[in-house]
């Protein structure tokens, strides 16, 4: 092997610990994701929308042409509420939207993820969700549990428990919430909805 | 597209120059990316294996902690087995360079081509999961960005990031289905791997042993000398204002944040489509030298040679239809890419390109010796793989040589030797491209086999071998090619020889063991 080789040799071997180096830097950059005091904003539920229904109560002759698997004395008709949501950060609205449940009909639940970046410091924030449809419930469905002593009070009395409990696990026509606090820098600041309590809450670390 | 091929093809000239200064021809491991590639998908599959007896999907970031506690063996194979992944990223993407600057991905080598892109975003794709599994802030970062990217599509109505709002646990059902993708993905790698090499005969699936030890060896002195650290566990309620990224997994990471995820699919979507369709916009018409080989049939003897040379089993034995008793050959012209090994394989001359087969390149040599009477007159020959090294053989003229240039060293019929030397030549060099880097695949080591071993379309016994010589020509390395030569040249000063024939014999005939004449005679 000659001189000229053998110095070839040297600087590949070189070279290969460089290429090495190169590989680990790569594989290990420091990426800058957000300055040191940025924090995030995150709205993240999923609940039940309200459903916007008329109902009305079947005669014992409709009743009786249903058939037997679908006599149910109330019926009613409608749709899922669509809601408007509003976040406004020290007076300065961050999103202005409107969401609905989700399926290709809407009449599954509704999932919220959003994320908006805020600066670290006090901050006031205020969120509102508002049903934007006007409730056209007829109330009589909501109380027919009716007493006549009828062969159907049972039935009936359990159809209005399970409107009621539907009622009771959807999201009400508003949740808002407006309160001043300190972000800590880099954290992210949650706001969920909790079924059990039928309320926004606001999670900070 | 094909107007990139040229600056590729300078760059990687360059490239393979500068490797070869370095590391010499043998070693180059630009010539090897894609045996390179398979040696590490061993070592992943290898240490992959054991890092997974330690992973556990209820608690990921832990059981990676614990593997990286572990200094004797869990911290640098748990390193080996990323840098390794990295490595792998980058031996793909010189592999899929090297093919398209060298206007190797049209026509047969299409669907190797296209199952290699394939194969890239598999391995993309393995990568993130692997980084997920993780679970450190670049994990995270990884699984929010792809699940943002997911939630764009009309898939799922409940967005998949929020399982990493923050609100509860991450559920270990993530974790097993993204540790199952881990080894599914990996293992779908292995089936298109199959695909891929599916239209090579003999594929070279290991480097050279020295590249393979230095190479892997390298990697473990990185894993134990400078080991990757493990970043803290991933909190989805805080910012991580810094990540240590990879780049190699996560190049596209920045964009794929800062773009809306419709534009960054768009994006994604036609990479993958230009990618895909390069086969299309860089196919050439199958005439001149991308004609594909045919078989004369009136010369064909059925011996099976050339099927089994055929570096892309092109070429099949089939029953004959005029009356003679052996088999013939068939060219697959789908399947053929024109390498011309088949022309150096066949002893009658019956198979090859059109304008490239041995009677062609005889013909050729005719004119040659005709040209410049009497002979070569005591010239000494060097005949070179037009791809191999031109900027070599302005220097090889000046040192004495008569060059004549051939597609591929492995066209290269014998016969033309024997008819060089018998029209006064007083050597013969023929000046292959470095081995792994042969257009034609196997070209010089058919070229060596005919030459020196016998094999079918064999030098004759009777051309003496001191006069004939095997070079290799690779960029960058002129000292190297200058040197066999002038060893070559030296060797055969002493004795230059006397034209063993007149350049006006039926020198067909009397290359051909078999004359045509008395082989249909016979049948």
């Amino acid at each position: 092997m000659t001189t000229r080789a053998v110095l070839g040799r040297l600087v590949g071997g070189v070279a290969s610990i460089a290429t090495l180096a190169l590989l680990r830097a790569g594989s290990l950059t420091s990426m800058q994701t957000a300055s040191d005091d940025a924090a995030v904003l995150r709205l993240s539920w999923s609940a039940r929308p309200e459903r916007i229904e008329s109902c009305h109560r079947l005669s014992d002759t409709e009743l009786a042409a249903r058939p037997a698997h679908m006599r149910m004395r109330w019926e009613c008709e409608g749709q899922f509420a669509t809601y408007g949501v509003t976040v406004r950060t020290d007076g300065r609205v961050f999103v202005s939207d409107t969401v609905r449940g989700g399926g290709l009909r809407h009449d599954r639940s509704m999932h919220v993820f959003r994320e908006f970046a805020l600066r670290a410091g006090s901050r006031r924030i205020e969120l509102e969700l508002r049903r934007i449809e006007a409730d056209t419930r007829s109330d009589a469905a909501e109380s027919a549990a009716v007493a006549s002593g009828s062969a159907d009070a049972n039935r009936e009395t359990r159809e209005a428990q399970e409107r009621r409990t539907r009622r009771s696990e959807s999201l009400p026509s508003l949740l808002r919430i407006d309160t001043t606090f300190t972000v800590p820098p880099r954290s992210v600041v949650l706001v969920t909805y909790v079924v059990a309590e039928r309320r926004l809450v606001l999670r900070t670390p | 597209m094909r107007a990139l091929e040229r600056p590729a093809h300078r760059l990687l000239r360059a490239a393979d120059a500068a490797a070869n200064r370095l590391y010499g021809w043998h070693l180059n491991p630009i010539y090897q990316t894609g045996a390179i590639a398979v040696a590490l998908l061993a070592v992943l599959i290898a240490t992959g294996l054991y890092l997974l007896l330690f992973y556990r999907v209820g608690a990921p970031w832990a059981s990676v902690a614990h593997l990286q506690a572990d200094p004797w063996l869990g911290r640098w194979l748990r390193s080996l087995h990323r840098f390794a992944s990295d490595a792998l990223v980058v031996a793909v993407a010189l592999h899929a360079w090297r093919m398209f600057a060298q206007a190797r991905a049209w026509g047969a080598r299409a669907l190797a081509w296209s199952s290699g892109v394939i194969l890239l975003a598999v391995l993309l794709a393995s990568g993130w999961t692997g980084y997920v599994m993780v679970w450190d802030a670049f994990g995270a970062r990884l699984a929010i960005s792809g699940a943002r990217l997911f939630d764009a599509l009309p898939v799922l109505s409940e967005p998949m990031r929020r399982i990493f709002a923050g609100d509860q646990p991450i559920p270990g059902a993530f974790f097993f289905l993204n540790l199952f993708l881990h080894v599914a993905l990996p293992l779908g790698a292995a089936a298109g791997l199959w695909i891929h090499l599916s239209r090579l005969a003999r594929p070279t699936l290991s480097p050279p042993r020295a590249l393979l030890i230095v190479g892997i060896g390298a990697l473990v002195a990185l894993s134990i000398l400078a080991p990757s650290p493990l970043a803290g566990e991933a909190n989805m309620l805080a910012v991580a204002p810094h990540v240590a990224v990879d780049l190699f997994y996560a190049f596209w990471l920045p964009w794929a944040d800062a773009l809306p995820p419709w534009l960054a699919w768009t994006g994604a979507a036609t990479t993958l489509g230009v990618a895909l369709i390069i086969p299309v916009v860089t196919r050439r018409p199958r005439t001149g030298k991308d004609a594909p080989s045919v078989v004369d049939d009136r010369h064909c003897t059925g011996c099976n040679q050339c099927p089994v040379d055929c570096p892309w089993e092109a070429i099949t034995m089939i029953p004959r239809t005029d009356g003679r008793t052996t088999l013939v050959a068939r060219v697959d012209p789908s399947r053929c890419v024109s390498c011309g090994i088949c022309a150096g394989s066949c002893a009658p001359m019956g198979v090859g390109p059109a304008h490239r087969a041995g009677r062609d390149q005889l013909e050729a040599l005719r004119l040659v010796l005709g040209a410049s009477p009497p002979g070569f007159s005591g010239r000494v020959v060097a005949i070179c793989c037009e791809h191999a090294a031109p900027a070599h053989l302005a220097p090889l003229r000046a040192a004495g040589a008569h060059v004549e240039l051939l597609g591929c060293a492995g066209n290269l019929h014998s016969s033309v030797i024997e008819l060089s030397l018998r029209g006064g030549a007083a050597g013969v060099m023929v000046f292959t491209c470095p081995p792994r880097d042969c257009r034609g695949r196997e070209g010089p080591k058919w070229l060596h086999e005919r030459l020196y071993n016998d094999r079918e379309a064999e030098l004759q016994a009777r051309v003496d071998r001191q006069r004939v010589a095997i070079g290799v020509m690779a960029a960058g390395d002129l000292a190297g090619t200058l040197v066999a030569w002038h060893d070559f040249t030296r060797r055969l000063a002493p004795a230059p020889p006397e034209p063993l024939i007149s350049v006006d014999e039926d020198l067909d005939a009397l290359c051909d063991p078999q004359p045509l004449a008395s082989r249909v005679e016979r049948q």
